[in-house]
């Protein structure tokens, strides 16, 4: 479903991917792990159009999408959630979620009842303000948000990154019932949730890929992967 | 941090002496007053340019600081003593001392800010001598400016103008390029580049800010003192802010960071708003288009392309064998 | 000093119309558009033409002015402020001064160079005790308050507000949920240009019509954004009329000093609230 080939990417002169090539087959929850500055946050960026590559292509359901900006992509159904979970403070939940319905064409109640259906907690915040939520909170509504419109890819950077370990779980518990619905490529630094989610695994540095893993076996030896993190 | 590559020209006398020949030569064709008037610009160019060019600052108000040394050379012809060059002394000291007081605060802006809060003070400073200053500034009309011969120097005679100012671009241009080549100026221009970098590196940004902003404020003010001696009369129009807009361009059709390439664009804008309007009714609009292109095609100004021009043959001629070598990095 | 008051009020309720715009994209595209005045300027001859034809008729010579300059401000977001998106600040500055001078000098040839006076549409005046007041400066600091209150509505009910005000804030997360924000910041453009016009045109019978009115203006709506904070509605609405007070009541005092002083006020405000672009 996703095929990406020798793909370079830079940030003016600095280049952060140096070749890099993978595949994701429809139904797979893939997982990238790797050290601070390994380039997994740029390889997202630059999958859903945020971030121009230099040379190589990235083809998505056989069409060649490298370069084509974000807005597009998620018309074509593939959804990028951001390491600094911003929601839209400033709008209620309930207006987060229509900015998506909006422009996914779907019904707003439609799309409320989809977010809510995945985490009914969030049904006694739809009109607050997002931006008085928890961090957890807000990756809860990132997430849900990200689903409206029925994607069948989501790119998520980081999604545990600084919660607490109760909302973990339940991030882990909602990221588990969606495997079945959509594809993921998921950046990580927390190794359990890879072993419980992860399908097939990369392991990044210095902006390259270095080893992919297959085996849920060798995946569950977190030991070993520790020094990859 | 690597050295910058030293253009063919360099500071070096030939530099120096291509540039009087230049001024020199377009004195037949145009009348010297003129030309005078062309490099006391290209003196304020080269001022601004320090801020934008080589700091990387875009400032709307640098009037101010020519505004200063035409208005305090003028008033201390005027009140005090009629050596003109103790006048003139007096107008750059003036313009810096300014640019010190206001850079303690405005060197820490950055950006839109930067360019704004200049802007703010340019206008500030234009209204005090039209209005609360008038009993001394004479207000709207100005005063005219009379200045005593001194030694052999003649300000009331156009040669001898001619030459002091042309004496006085080349000092500038000479003590600019030892400036930004020294390795505080190379400190400057990495301010540029990234500052949280050279901060990180430990040097203390803001101290050369600010004795940058002093500097460009100092020779603007130069700038200033030739212009009253020159046009023997001051006024608020010297200190006008919308002014402003003449040197911003001169200092990107010629290129901006480059010291040759303020020059140029100094000289490329005064002889297309003096001798343009002549030709072309419409010269605005015909500026105003032209400027479109060029923002929107060349980003380097002539002086980056003559430059990129002539490191081409340099390297195609000169060094033969260069060609297959070259390795970009 | 009541006449003062009102005087800033009316000042105020001008320096809003044309801020609102400059603000907006400005807080949306992060473009410091140099020429945004321009559309007060056209607005306003558009207006001296019109009224010619519609024969004194001041609104609908007004509303047709104003709707005249879409066409004209959609060309320039197209083809050139689109282009400044994320560009540094001279170029910016260069392309949009550079409209400035082409819109200038295309009003100096079709209209000419000499001020055209217009006057007062609605000349009645209303008296309150012993106070005289013009109804047409009272008519100008009503439509500053309608226009708020439909731009609160707009921003809180609509959903292109919504869209805006979560664009104005997390711009790369709503591209990414599939809305194309260009179109929107294209809009908000067209109706910050309006505005100007609008202000223009009502500005118009109270002060003096020449084609570099536009330019004197720019620096005060600069001022009134920065003040009130760049993309932040709300604040320009106050810094508005704050600034208009401020000039009312300088020029009360010092006939002159009232640009200098509203200067004085942003050099203050950008010393201790600096601004990021």
């Amino acid at each position: 479903m996703l095929e990406v080939s020798n793909l370079n990417a830079a940030y003016g002169h600095a280049r952060v991917l140096h070749d890099i090539s993978f595949d994701l087959e429809a139904g797979q929850t893939a997982f990238i792990i790797g050290r601070n500055g390994a380039g997994k946050t740029t390889l997202l960026r630059t999958i859903t159009g945020l971030l121009k590559p230099a040379s190589g292509s990235i083809r998505y359901e056989d069409q060649d999408i490298s370069g084509c900006p974000p807005e597009e992509l998620a018309l074509k159904g593939i959804r990028f959630v951001a390491q600094e979970k911003k929601v839209f403070s400033q709008l209620t939940v309930k207006e987060n979620i229509q900015i998506a319905a909006h422009a996914m064409g779907e019904p707003l109640d439609q799309a409320v009842a989809k977010v809510t259906s995945i985490y009914p907690k969030l049904e006694t915040f739809l009109n607050t303000k997002a931006g008085s939520l928890s961090g957890g909170q807000r990756q809860i509504l990132l997430v849900g948000r990200a689903l409206v419109g029925s994607p069948k890819l989501l790119l998520i950077d980081e999604p545990t990154q600084g919660l607490a370990a109760i909302v973990i779980q339940d991030i882990g518990r909602i990221l588990k019932r969606l495997k079945d619905q959509v594809s993921a490529l998921i950046v990580e630094q927390n190794l359990s949730m890879v072993k419980r989610l992860a399908d097939r695994l990369f392991i990044m540095k210095e902006g390259k890929i270095t080893k992919e893993i297959n085996d849920r076996a060798q995946m569950a030896d977190t030991r070993g992967l520790e020094e990859y993190v | 941090m690597a050295l910058p590559s030293r253009p063919w020209f360099g500071a070096n006398l030939i530099g120096l002496a291509v540039v009087a020949a230049g001024f020199l030569a377009i004195a037949y064709p145009l009348s010297t007053h003129r030309v005078t008037d062309f490099m006391i610009f290209c003196i304020f160019a080269l001022s601004f340019d320090l801020l934008y060019g080589y700091m990387g600052r875009l400032s709307f108000g640098h009037l101010l600081y020519l505004g200063t040394g035409a208005y305090c050379t003028g008033l201390f012809i005027k009140y005090i003593d009629q050596g003109p060059f103790l006048a003139c002394l007096v107008g750059i000291a003036a313009a810096a001392l300014l640019g010190l007081i206001l850079g303690l605060i405005i060197v820490r802006t950055t950006g839109a800010c930067f360019a704004l809060i200049n802007l703010a003070f340019n206008s500030i400073g234009f209204f005090l001598v039209l209005s609360p200053l008038r009993a001394v500034t004479n207000g709207e009309d100005g005063f005219g400016v009379r200045a005593a011969k001194a030694w052999f120097f003649n300000p009331g005679s156009k040669t001898h103008m001619y030459f002091l100012v042309l004496a006085c671009l080349l000092a500038v241009l000479f003590l600019l390029k030892k400036m930004t080549t020294s390795p505080g100026g190379i400190l400057v221009r990495s301010i540029k580049e990234n500052e949280e970098r050279a901060r990180f590196l430990g040097y203390n940004t803001y101290i050369f800010k600010w004795l940058t902003f002093i500097n460009a404020a100092g020779l603007a003010g130069l700038a200033g003192a030739l212009h009253a001696l020159n046009y023997k009369y001051v006024n608020p129009n010297v200190m006008d802010a919308h002014a402003n807009v003449g040197v911003v361009f001169a200092c990107l059709i010629g290129g901006a960071g480059k010291l040759y390439g303020a020059l140029l664009g100094g000289v490329v804008y005064m002889i297309i708003s003096n001798f343009l309007p002549i030709y072309i009714q419409r010269w605005e609009m015909f500026l105003g288009i032209i400027l479109l292109i060029i923002v929107f095609r060349f980003d380097k100004g002539i002086w980056g392309y003559v430059e990129t021009g002539w490191a081409y043959l340099k390297r195609r001629y000169v060094n033969r064998e260069g060609l297959e070598e070259t390795t970009e990095p | 000093m009541i006449y003062t008051i009102l005087y800033g009020f009316t000042i105020g309720a001008i320096l809003y119309f044309i801020s609102v715009g400059l603000s907006l994209t400005f807080g949306t595209m992060r473009v410091i558009n140099f020429a945004h005045t321009l559309t007060y300027t056209l607005g306003v001859y558009f207006l001296v033409t019109t009224l010619a034809w519609f024969k004194g008729y001041f609104l609908v010579a007004a509303v047709v002015s104003i709707m005249a300059v879409i066409p004209i401000s959609y060309v320039i977001e197209r083809f050139v402020i689109r282009r400044l998106y994320g560009e540094s600040l001279d170029y910016t500055f260069i392309a949009t001064f550079a409209i400035t001078l082409i819109g200038v000098d295309l009003i100096k040839w079709i209209w000419g160079v000499s001020p055209y006076p217009l006057s007062e549409p609605v000349a009645a005046q209303l008296t309150v005790g012993t106070f005289t007041f013009p109804i047409y400066r009272i008519i100008i600091f009503a439509i500053a308050i309608l226009l708020f209150f439909g731009l609160e509505l707009l921003f809180s009910r609509t959903v292109m507000g919504k869209i805006i005000i979560a664009a104005l804030e997390d711009e790369e997360g709503v591209r990414c949920l599939g809305v194309n924000v260009s179109k929107y910041f294209a809009l908000v453009f067209i109706l910050g240009s309006l505005l100007a016009a609008m202000g223009g045109v009502l500005y118009a019978p109270i002060s003096s019509v020449q084609p570099y009115m536009g330019l004197s203006v720019l620096l005060l709506a600069f001022a009134v954004v920065i003040v009130g904070g760049m993309g932040n509605l709300r604040g320009t609405f106050f810094s508005a009329f704050g600034l208009g007070m401020v000039m009312a009541i300088t020029a009360r005092y010092w006939s002159q000093g009232a640009e200098a002083m509203v200067f004085i006020v942003m050099a203050i405000v950008l010393i201790f609230k600096p601004i990021d672009v």
